[in-house]
């Protein structure tokens, strides 16, 4: 492969990837937040705890441990592969690595959009007859939009730019695995491999900076929906 | 003294910084890192690197340097397997041994123990039967974590990282004329540099070079 | 329609022990702020359960300790108005309106979002957003958002109390428009603002430290001088109910009531209607004698029913005057130097300005 045609090749795959990532990880993430700002229950720290650890363990590990449990001569891996779902070495693997490194992001986001919707204002739905399905997805789910926009974006643009994990997971290879970043990588690892990683990088940026200004704009459009505007 | 190096060379440098008179600051990392960042002013006194390409391209960048680049080690590949894994009668059976799993091998452009693994394929003749069937990684120690968490069935790693690790098996050792020679290169960057330098092509060192699997380089 | 509530609930060091029946019209929960109305309020309609006790409609149990029954609040039919108002800031006054319309059983009646938007004045107001709102719109749009959700019964708590005084008098009216009108809803209504009382309820339940110190129609629990304390000196008075007469060029306003005629200024309603008036017990003096010369033109004849000595100073005098009756606070001594008792006739002054601003309402 020309080195252009793997450059499209890898930015086509890092969407690809983040794209499902984002898609999988949202409603999980969302779920998470809700009983991590609303609910009490017995290991609740513990719980806030591990959806953290990604954030702060060296992204390599978090890569080994995904190999440990995921890889194909493991448990969970083996389990998995018996109802037909491989992730070594498979894109598939790479989205799960995007998912658990940007999962703390998403629910971090929002987690605090959830706790910044007035308790009060569910109360009110409730003695106006609505059922807790439509409490949530007529008063709370609106109000926590912006939130839930954010945290996406901040975990599709965290799933553009995962490397560590991914390639500690399931290697570099080109077409399943090769994503944006470990072609960047690759090609900053060859001498004079520079033009060819700048490309990449713009296209890298180009992605994340139009993912965050879209966000903005959502998010701005619905402050002014409720200011009156 | 600080000295910037391959990262595949963690285990003897390490040894070797320990016998050393004075206090050593050791930095691994992969070769063009350190390469870049050395170009870009890091304060290293000495470098080695796992090819030579990097180290040209260092000189090319005007870096300063004391005394000629020097290899102060070599290294050769070999292929490994879990540790109970059945003999390879022939090198040709290595497509059929890997089945539908994958050969783990440092990235064939970024890493140097790819490329000289590419190499040696290409020589013997099965580069175009694996070339789709690779997991390539990022530096060569993960490769070896592939093979030792069962997560492919074969790799090509350096035979110093065979040695260190006790849970793989080398099933064949990749003739030398297969591949580029792979020799460490080493050089000063400052004058103080200079006698660590020295102590790497020293007869103690290269003892120690040689217990951890490389092979020391005759002066 | 009849709510029967009875609460014991105890949270932190305060408790609560009280039992009332809720009939028609408005019921008034009125206390001074700390003495458990919003806790009552909150146990009617579900927002939490309290440790002990229960609450019927209409004999139909939505909370009941010992029977383990509790009643969802989405299921209870109570339209609840919060003191803030509560509107969805995200929905436009049409759609907070509407809100819980689809939830209403097919059988519930109710008003139409018509009927409601000119009842309250939010014509203009339909397409707004509730961030700019005034305080009296937003709270006149919380009524209606809770009278469109078809409920058997009003609550409302403390829905005047962030407005300030000339939006009070503007939502007044739409209340009593609402006790009075085609709806027909009960409410129960909590304020710790006597004025507001004196206009609206028709029964009063007064709490203080958790307990329902008195209880019964509005005219009875007033007339009391036991309710003197719980409602303070300055607020206490009785109220009467009188038909306006004539408006006089000077400002002031005759009104009749069964005791005799009334010359009261700033009265707005129109001859022929008839108003409530809470006379304060601190502006009614007696006269043993009927008085000449006096600067107040308001004099009653008036019998004592009652006198009633509290700890302090002031004694506490209930009055008959026709089919009404009146309060009167004067000192002990006074009670002494006059020899005032029960069953004595003697004469009412009040100023004009004996009736309290803001409490002449229908």
């Amino acid at each position: 492969m020309t080195s252009d045609a793997a450059a499209w090749e890898a930015l086509r795959l890092s969407l690809w990837v983040a794209c499902w990532a984002t898609v999988l990880a949202v409603p999980l993430a969302l779920w998470i937040a809700w009983i991590l700002a609303r609910r009490d229950f017995w290991g609740k720290s513990l719980l806030s705890a591990l959806v953290h650890l990604p954030l702060v363990l060296p992204p390599v590990v978090t890569g080994y441990l995904l190999l440990m449990g995921f890889g194909r001569n493991a448990p969970l891996g083996r389990a998995l592969d018996s109802i037909g779902i491989t992730l070594a070495f498979h894109w598939s693997g790479a989205v799960l690595a995007a998912i658990i490194m940007g999962f703390p992001l998403m629910v971090r986001a929002m987690r605090l959009a959830i706790e910044a919707v007035d308790p009060k204002l569910e109360e009110a739905a409730a003695t106006l007859g609505a059922p807790r399905i439509a409490i949530f997805g007529r008063v709370t789910l609106p109000l926590i939009a912006p939130g839930i926009l954010a945290g996406a974006v901040m975990g599709f643009a965290k799933a553009m730019g995962e490397f560590g994990a991914t390639i500690t997971f399931v290697a570099n290879i080109p077409g399943q695995t090769q994503t944006l970043p470990s072609a960047i990588w690759a090609a900053l690892q060859i001498p004079g491999g520079e033009n060819q990683a700048i490309a990449m990088v713009m296209m890298a940026s180009v992605v994340a900076i139009g993912a965050v200004l879209i966000s903005e704009a959502l998010a701005r459009r619905v402050a002014a929906r409720i200011a009156g505007a | 003294m600080t000295v910037f190096a391959a990262a595949s060379l963690r285990g003897a440098l390490e040894e070797i910084a320990q016998a050393y008179p004075g206090d050593v600051s050791l930095s691994f990392g992969g070769s063009g890192t350190i390469a870049r960042q050395i170009a870009a002013g890091a304060p290293a006194d000495v470098v080695v690197l796992a090819n030579t390409l990097w180290m040209d391209w260092l000189v090319e960048q005007g870096t300063h340097i004391i005394e000629a680049p020097q290899p102060v080690a070599a290294n050769t590949l070999v292929l490994i397997g879990p540790k109970d894994a059945e003999p390879l009668a022939e090198l040709n059976d290595l497509p059929a041994r890997l089945a539908t799993g994958r050969l783990a091998i440092g990235h064939r452009d970024a890493v140097p123990a790819g490329t000289y693994a590419r190499q040696w394929l290409e020589a013997a003749g099965l580069w175009d039967e694996v070339k789709d069937r690779l997991a390539e990684t990022d530096n060569v120690r993960a490769a070896l974590a592939f093979v030792t968490r069962g997560a492919v069935p074969l790799g090509i790693v350096y035979a110093s990282d065979a040695v260190a690790e006790p849970a793989v098996k080398v099933l064949w050792h990749a003739p030398a004329s297969d591949h580029d020679t792979i020799a460490y290169p080493a050089a000063a960057l400052t004058p103080v540099g200079k006698t660590f330098l020295h102590a790497l092509t020293s007869p103690q060192a290269g003892l120690i070079f040689t217990a951890h699997g490389f092979q020391a380089v005759i002066q | 329609m009849t709510l029967s509530v009875h609460i014991r609930h105890r949270f932190g060091t305060f408790d609560l022990d009280v039992a009332f029946d809720a009939g028609p019209g408005i019921t008034a929960l009125f206390g001074q702020s700390g003495a458990g109305k919003t806790t009552i309020i909150n146990a009617v309609a579900g927002l939490f359960a309290p440790d002990a006790g229960h609450v019927t409609l209409n004999g139909h149990p939505l909370f009941d300790s010992t029977a383990k029954a509790f009643v969802v609040p989405a299921a209870r039919r109570f339209g609840y108005v919060f003191q803030d108002a509560r509107l969805f800031p995200h929905l436009n006054v049409r759609e907070n309106l509407t809100f819980g319309t689809r939830y209403a059983p097919a059988s519930a009646k109710g008003a139409s979002l018509d009927d409601v938007t000119d009842l309250l004045g939010l014509s203009a107001l339909l397409n707004r957003m509730p961030a700019t709102l005034s305080g009296g719109e937003k709270q006149r749009a919380a009524i209606g958002r809770a009278l469109l959700a078809k409920p058997q019964m009003l609550l409302m708590d403390e829905p005047l109390a962030s407005l300030d005084g000339p939006r009070k008098q503007e939502i007044l009216p739409y209340l009593e428009r609402l006790r009075d009108g085609p709806l027909g809803l009960p409410i129960l209504y909590v304020s710790h603002a006597v004025d507001e009382i004196a206009r609206l309820a028709d029964t009063l339940v007064l709490l203080k430290d958790g307990r329902v110190q008195a209880h019964g129609p509005l005219y009875d629990v007033m007339a009391d001088p036991a309710a003197v304390p719980l409602l303070g000196v300055r607020e206490a008075g009785a109220v009467i109910e009188a038909e306006v007469l004539t408006h006089a060029t000077d400002g002031l306003t005759q009104l009749r009531s069964s005791g005799g005629d009334l010359h009261l200024p700033g009265v707005q309603a129109q001859p022929g209607t008839k108003v409530r008036l809470r006379v304060l017990a601190q502006d009614v003096m007696l006269s043993v004698n009927k008085p000449e010369g006096l600067s107040a033109v308001n004099v009653m004849p008036v019998i004592i029913q009652d006198v009633h000595q509290g700890d302090g100073p002031g004694a506490a005098i209930a009055l008959r005057a026709g089919d009404d009756r009146l309060l009167a606070r004067v000192t002990r001594r006074a009670v002494a130097e006059l020899g005032l008792t029960t069953g004595m006739r003697c004469y009412a002054i009040l100023k004009a300005t004996s009736v309290a601003p803001g409490s002449i309402g229908r």
